[in-house]
């Protein structure tokens, strides 16, 4: 067998057999080392901290990054990745809403808020304030966005383990980026309260219909490396992008609502229980 | 910060490695010659052979394909990865042409597995691309001879494996003929439906009796 440490474009036919990447492995054992580092002496269950400043409740902060680090092991390794990674631009697309979208997301929501403080305390260097300022975060997150999905940097970085590797770590950290402000709970910008959080987001539901649209609308496949794959099933080259576009529309979408809609309710809550009727 | 700086720069330098001048050599045709595939220019004259079609009746390729911009191929159904794939693109982008070009055009796909390959198997597979594509077989010798006579190697059979599948190597071009026949373009693998898209029109233009 021809060990593949990361999942990429192979031009071998697909069949289901299951294919071992320890590279995969390896990544997510390092992730949820560096998380349980981090986490250290935290009680998993109680921040400990100003329940306002998290969120207003106590959060079962470990539970949210075991699951993140399960749904990123699912996405990165077979039959996932290996299908992403040189046969169906639409699980590639499925990859990139795991990995740059969900999984940061429920990695920084396992962060307790000790550790939320010892990390923004450890990283207050004026760069760090300054990418995840929210709006270098969100410009930042489109250009990995946007970057990661033109032809030439697919067909490009896909045909290697190395590029492969590089488009998912880039997903990885524009995504933690991403997220940082709207989930980070220590009081760091008092400005940026949920009103604003919900417009960054409904800003990049916004945002995404490019791609989108891009890549719904396209006459011809525009991935060489999706349209000359061995076929998996019936499905054709231009099906398979169609259905990543709105993958990443509807995806997308789901995702960024939830965490919209989440803070309206978060935000109204509070509102009204600051504002007691007479 | 200097380790999370210079693992930032290990990533971009990794991410700014993509060549793009390795990317589509087609580009680099379209812009010598206006053609996204290889004009050939002293090809032999175009084919004359006559084979089964999928009903089992002769069909005489350049009575039943003059007048038609032809694309030729040379396959087999039990093929893995190029056959699909340039059938599947060839389909595509026939799907997309006007109606009158659609009607000017032709797919035809003859076996180099006569022994797998029935007619009844290659109607079937040509119908999960397009129901218009002509599908030929004929007997290995015969099928050699033809591709020998344009240029081709003869298609070779790879020793079956335990469960008594095999592999046939076979020639992994298209051949296309404007409707006259004088001009003969060869879409290698790896020919994007863009390709196909931009040079179809230029075929049935350059060809046409009109």
């Amino acid at each position: 067998m021809n060990l593949q440490w990361w999942c990429s474009a192979q031009a071998v036919p697909w069949d289901w057999n299951w294919r071992p990447y320890p590279g995969v492995w390896l990544f997510v054992l390092c992730a949820a080392g560096l998380y349980f580092w981090l986490t250290r002496g935290v009680d998993s269950g109680n921040s400990g901290s100003d329940p306002d400043a998290a969120g207003g409740s106590r959060r079962p902060r470990r539970g949210w990054a075991i699951v993140g680090l399960a749904v990123l092991w699912l996405a990165l390794d077979w039959p996932i990745g290996a299908l992403g990674g040189g046969y169906l631009s639409s699980v590639h697309m499925l990859q990139f809403l795991l990995i740059a979208l969900l999984v940061p997301a429920l990695l920084l929501l396992g962060v307790p808020d000790e550790s939320w403080k010892r990390l923004e305390s450890a990283g207050t260097t004026a760069v760090f304030r300054l990418l995840t300022h929210p709006l270098v975060a969100l410009a930042l997150f489109q250009v990995v966005l946007v970057w990661t999905h033109l032809p030439a940097v697919v067909d490009g970085l896909m045909a290697t383990q190395r590029g492969s590797f590089t488009i998912d770590v880039l997903w990885l950290l524009g995504g933690l980026l991403f997220w940082w402000p709207v989930i980070s709970p220590v009081p760091e910008r008092t400005w940026f309260g949920e009103p604003l959080k919900m417009g960054y987001l409904f800003l990049a539901t916004v945002l995404n219909t490019m791609p989108y649209a891009f890549l719904t609308f396209g006459e011809t496949p525009y991935y060489g490396i999706y349209e000359l794959a061995p076929p998996v099933g019936r499905i054709t080259a231009g099906e398979d992008q169609q259905i990543a576009g709105l993958l990443m529309k509807v995806g997308g979408g789901v995702i960024l609502w939830t965490a919209i809609t989440t803070l309206w309710f978060r935000w109204f809550n509070r509102e009204e229980a600051a504002c007691p009727t007479a | 910060m200097t380790r999370i700086a210079l693992a930032a720069a290990a990533i971009a330098a990794v991410a700014c490695s993509v060549d793009p001048a390795e990317r589509h050599e087609a580009d680099r045709r379209e812009k010598e010659t206006g053609w996204r595939g290889i004009v050939l220019e002293n090809p032999p004259p175009k084919p004359s052979f006559t084979l089964l079609d999928a009903d089992g009746s002769p069909y005489d390729f350049r009575a039943e394909t003059d007048g038609f911009v032809t694309f030729l191929f040379f396959g087999y159904t039990s093929c893995p990865d190029v056959c699909p794939v340039h059938m599947a693109s060839l389909a595509a982008v026939r799907r997309d042409l006007p109606a009158e070009l659609q009607r000017s055009m032709k797919v035809v796909f003859v076996t180099t597995d006569p022994g797998r390959d029935s007619p009844e198997r290659i109607r079937a597979w040509l119908a999960n691309f397009d129901p218009d594509f002509v599908g030929l077989t004929g007997d290995k010798a015969t099928v050699d001879s033809i591709q020998l006579a344009m240029g081709l190697p003869p298609s070779i059979y790879e020793p079956p494996d335990e469960d008594g599948f095999y592999v046939v190597g076979h020639a992994s071009q298209v051949l296309a003929f404007s409707p006259d026949g004088s001009i003969r373009v060869v879409y290698p693998f790896g020919t994007r439906q863009a390709d196909w898209k931009h040079d179809i029109p230029l075929l049935a233009a350059a060809g046409s009796h009109s």
